[in-house]
């Protein structure tokens, strides 16, 4: 009895140990591998460089440069001492500067330690060489994003800069890990996907005291893909030299396409003290009142003003309230309900062609009410408004268009003929893009097409501006676009068009002004107009935030055009 | 019958072979010439052990009746010797050396141990063909052999070498209940020996309660006492099923877990060979002490029997404690596996053993 008792129990002490084994060896297995080989597994990753951006003849507006960086294997305490010792001769800073450097960027025993950044390669070379004695050295080639043309396009570029963490919950499952480099708006950020490298990197086996045994394998760094733009770096440098020094956005897009040109913003900032981990300067442009980061071509919306305008005109003329014969008598001001509201100046009897030449609001006031509120926020939609333009960029914000019903739902208040008449000059609750307001010019350079802006050609060779969305058709009568081009043209070509400053160029141009009011502060100069006249080749919308009034976009325009004439690009 | 004979000899012999090319796998990478020759010696070790087993089994089991108190007082003497001239390695002193040979004494002890309670527990009176034992009031029946016990296993624990006697410890237990002696006085002995276990704390030394504390969470310390563990079951789990191989275990031959040829031998064997090759060796095992219970059975002395007996459980239980300390089930002790892991006392005490094993069987006819 006593016997068959000890029989069982060592029976069952075996199939324990058995079920023991199982345990930690299948069941648990796989965990147990992967710990085995961070036990003994080391791997120093080495980057590719990041795809560059290049401009539509090639020219490149970023790419990446080689630095050298210096780390050791921690382990190896006794190596340490002559590591650092030997490295401070040769790199000329003190043996506390790279002690200093190690606490501080220590991560765990199985990670390598970087010492010191962006060494010289004469530097790297005497470091490597070491390496026979001090195999616990590594120098690892770092790309680094380098923007030849410094500042140029840094909003459509954006910048590259360590991940965050909101990016990283995001973007765990598509492979990025922390401490990757992630683009950080613009074409940087919208592409990352494609422009981003792949690490490559050594494995190497070490032992117990993270001595190395032997080289498991080399996966070499894949390049990102480069991202070629339609912007034409030609073009977009004389934007942002008649830019600089103000604060607003110039797009200059194909009236017929919707490919971009050239997109600047103002004041701007250098994509390079990101790359290069600059943190004073990085934090003086997080800090700046002016947000230097901003797109202001696409993240900022301001009330359009007069040039708000077209799309009353267009409403009128569609819905037959008004057509070329329709006068209205304006004497400086026009009474709405009790209010009075003012024109800018006295322009008489005036019809639809000389309202726009003149922008005479009185004209507009009348014209709106008689269109209504509701039919004119439908036409502005029509138009593209109160919705982003789906541009490749991030941070687009889609702008904003009120409409009695919009108030009545959402504010509790009533509409008020008042507000249409502010409504149809752009003043008020109306916002909008610099982006959105050069499509609208676009739909009357093209006789009537909508187009998608887009500013990507081609992504690793290969052309995807075919994905782009076609022109989208908007159902106005020719005539009646044809009527308002006709405006327009006379806005700059007639003596007393308030874009007459614009006459004397080369080319013929035509376009609309805008002064929105802005208060407190100066207000909105707005101009977008498009050219040649004739077969227009360029749309173009000159904004200046804060700028005095449209007349001032007006000049920066015509210093762009005069530029581009005398650098033959038209 | 010769049969069992040949049984044991091919078991214990291929757990040896698979023992020694785990050493070698263990040590061939290491550097320095003493490493080199660590599997060689075992190689030797081990054709000089199926020696001793040859020669054991052909000694009447009867003669170790007589040698008992000879054996029992050498056990003792060598004990206590090592006190005296003691090698201290591994900061314990358990070895004597002699000439080129490390003799650990609590190896000798076992046997001993297990001779003695088997000849004490099958004496018989002169006017009765019954056993003694069975009539043995609680003096004679549990506080007498666990005074003998007792003596060698004091000597032990000082050493410190508490893994062993626990193991002595265990051995006297399991053996008393294989005899006729009354369960009563095997519980009250038992609960002598657990109650006052949580008193024995302050007696331990700091790295046996580390152990201890470890056992319980690896986590607690895992540079230091915790270490040794966690890297023994990283050694088993990266495995799997299959195995890394001979020679490509990276846990054992990159020096990531210590006492990698000796005591977590079964470690670096699971690492190489995997869930199959470590299930199959407890395999082996089994089927060698399966033998030893089949032997004991049919053996009708009760001197033999029990012999028999004590020999399979102080396999089965040095088995049992080493494999489970190296799957991280107990906490960690110096046994060894016995065949398998490198070390000259235990493979001869372990050979003797079977030889005796397999004389019992032989023998037990002329009974």
């Amino acid at each position: 009895m006593r016997i068959r008792v000890v029989t069982w129990l060592v029976t069952g002490m075996f199939l324990l140990l058995i079920f023991g084994l199982l345990n930690l060896e299948v069941i648990h297995g796989r965990a147990y591998r992967d710990l085995g080989n961070k036990n003994c597994i080391r791997l120093v990753s080495q980057d590719g460089s990041r795809g560059r951006i290049i401009d539509c003849r090639g020219s490149v507006i970023a790419d990446s440069k080689l630095s050298y960086d210096f780390m050791i294997l921690p382990q190896d305490q006794s190596q340490q001492e002559k590591i650092i010792s030997s490295a401070s001769r040769i790199l000329h800073k003190s043996v506390k500067d790279l002690k200093n450097a190690f606490k501080n960027n220590y991560i765990s025993s199985s990670m390598p330690v970087t010492l010191a950044r962006n060494i010289s390669i004469k530097e790297a070379i005497a470091l490597d060489e070491l390496k026979v004695d001090l195999p616990a050295i590594i120098v690892q080639l770092n790309p680094v994003r380098h923007y030849p043309h410094a500042k140029l396009a840094c909003h459509v570029l954006g910048y590259v800069s360590e991940i965050d963490r909101w990016r990283l919950t995001k973007l765990e499952d598509y492979g990025y890990k922390t401490k990757d480099i992630v683009g950080f708006g613009g074409i940087e950020e919208r592409y990352d996907y494609y422009l981003r490298q792949e690490e490559g990197g050594t494995s190497f086996e070490v032992d117990h005291r993270g001595k190395f045994i032997r080289t498991l394998g080399f996966r070499p760094p894949l390049n990102g893909k480069d991202i070629q733009l339609t912007l034409d770096i030609k073009i977009q440098k004389i934007a942002e030299n008649y830019l600089s020094g103000r604060k607003g956005s110039v797009v200059i897009m194909d009236p017929y396409t919707g490919e971009i040109f050239a997109m600047a913003s103002a004041p701007g900032f250098s994509p390079s003290v990101f790359a290069e981990k600059n943190n004073s300067a990085i934090s003086s442009l997080f800090n700046n009142s002016n947000s230097p980061l901003m797109n202001r071509s696409i993240s900022g919306a301001y009330a359009p003003g007069s040039v708000f305008k077209l799309v009353v005109a267009a409403a009128a003329l569609e819905n037959k309230k008004i057509n070329l014969n329709t006068s209205f008598l304006c004497q400086g001001a026009t009474l709405v309900g009790r209010r009075k509201f003012k024109c800018w100046s006295t322009h008489g009897q005036q019809n639809l062609l000389e309202a726009i030449t003149h922008s005479c609001d009185v004209f507009f006031y009348k014209t709106g009410l008689l269109v209504g509120a509701q039919v004119l926020h439908d036409y502005a939609l029509k138009f593209g408004f109160s919705r982003t333009t789906s541009f490749e960029l991030p941070y687009e914000v889609p702008g904003f268009i009120p409409s009695p019903l919009w108030r009545k739902i959402n504010k509790f208040k009533n509409w008020f003929d008042g507000d249409t008449a502010n409504l149809s000059i752009g003043q008020g609750e109306v916002l909008t893009t610099p982006l959105q307001i050069t499509r609208l010019t676009a739909v009357f350079a093209n006789g009537g097409y909508l187009v998608r802006p887009y500013i990507v050609k081609t992504i690793d060779g290969r052309d995807v501006s075919a994905y782009q969305r076609k022109p989208e058709k908007l159902n106005l009568k020719k005539a009646n676009v044809e009527h308002i081009r006709e405006g327009l043209e006379k806005v700059v070509n007639d003596p007393t068009g308030t874009a007459s400053v614009l006459s004397g160029l080369a080319v013929s141009v035509a376009g609309k002004t805008g002064t929105a009011q802005a208060p407190p502060g100066h207000s909105h100069g707005w101009f977008t107009g498009f050219f040649p006249l004739k077969n227009p080749k360029y749309v173009i919308c000159v904004f200046l935030e804060r700028g005095g009034s449209g007349y001032v976009s007006c000049v920066v325009t015509k210093q762009i055009i005069q530029e581009m004439i005398n650098q033959g690009l038209i | 019958m010769k049969n069992s004979f040949f049984i044991i000899l091919i078991i214990a012999f291929l757990i040896c072979l698979l023992g020694v090319l785990s050493i070698y796998s263990s040590t061939y990478q290491k550097e320095g010439g003493l490493w080199q020759t660590v599997f060689h010696r075992q190689i030797l070790w081990i054709i000089f052990g199926l020696l001793l087993f040859s020669i054991v089994s052909n000694i009447s089991y009867r003669r170790f009746w007589d040698w008992t108190y000879f054996l029992y007082i050498t056990a003792l003497f060598f004990l206590l010797l090592v006190f005296l001239l003691g090698a201290v390695r591994l900061g314990a002193q358990r070895w004597l050396k002699a000439g080129w040979f490390n003799f650990q004494p609590s190896e000798l002890a076992k046997l001993a141990m297990a001779i003695f309670l088997a000849r004490y527990f099958s004496r018989k009176s002169s006017d009765d063909i019954d056993l003694s034992c069975s009539k043995f009031g609680i003096f004679s029946a549990v506080i007498l052999p666990f005074f003998f016990t007792a003596l060698p296993l004091s000597l032990i624990i000082d050493q410190p070498d508490l893994g062993s006697g626990v193991l002595l410890l265990l051995l006297f237990i399991s053996m008393l209940y294989l005899t006729r002696v009354r369960l009563k006085y095997i519980i009250i002995l038992l609960a002598g020996i657990i109650l006052p276990l949580p008193f024995m704390w302050h007696f331990l030394r700091d790295y046996q309660k580390d152990r201890l504390l470890v056992f319980l969470n690896p986590n607690v310390d895992p540079l230091g006492a915790g270490y040794t563990v966690i890297q023994s079951k990283i050694a088993i789990g990266s495995g799997g099923l299959f195995g890394k191989g001979w020679l490509a275990g990276t846990q054992s031959q990159l020096h990531f877990l210590p006492e990698s040829h000796t005591d977590f031998i079964f470690a670096t064997f699971c690492e190489e060979w995997g869930f199959i090759g470590g299930a199959g060796l407890l395999f082996l095992y089994f089927l060698l002490i399966r033998q030893g219970f089949l032997i004991a059975q049919r053996t009708q002395d009760s001197f033999g029997k029990l012999l028999a007996f004590g020999i399979t459980l102080m396999l089965s239980i040095q088995v049992a404690v080493n494999v489970a300390m190296n799957l991280g089930l107990a906490p960690v002790v110096g046994i060894p596996l016995p065949l398998m892991s490198y070390g000259g006392s235990s493979l001869f005490i372990t050979f003797i053993a079977l030889g005796i094993l397999a004389n019992i069987d032989k023998t037990r006819a002329v009974f």
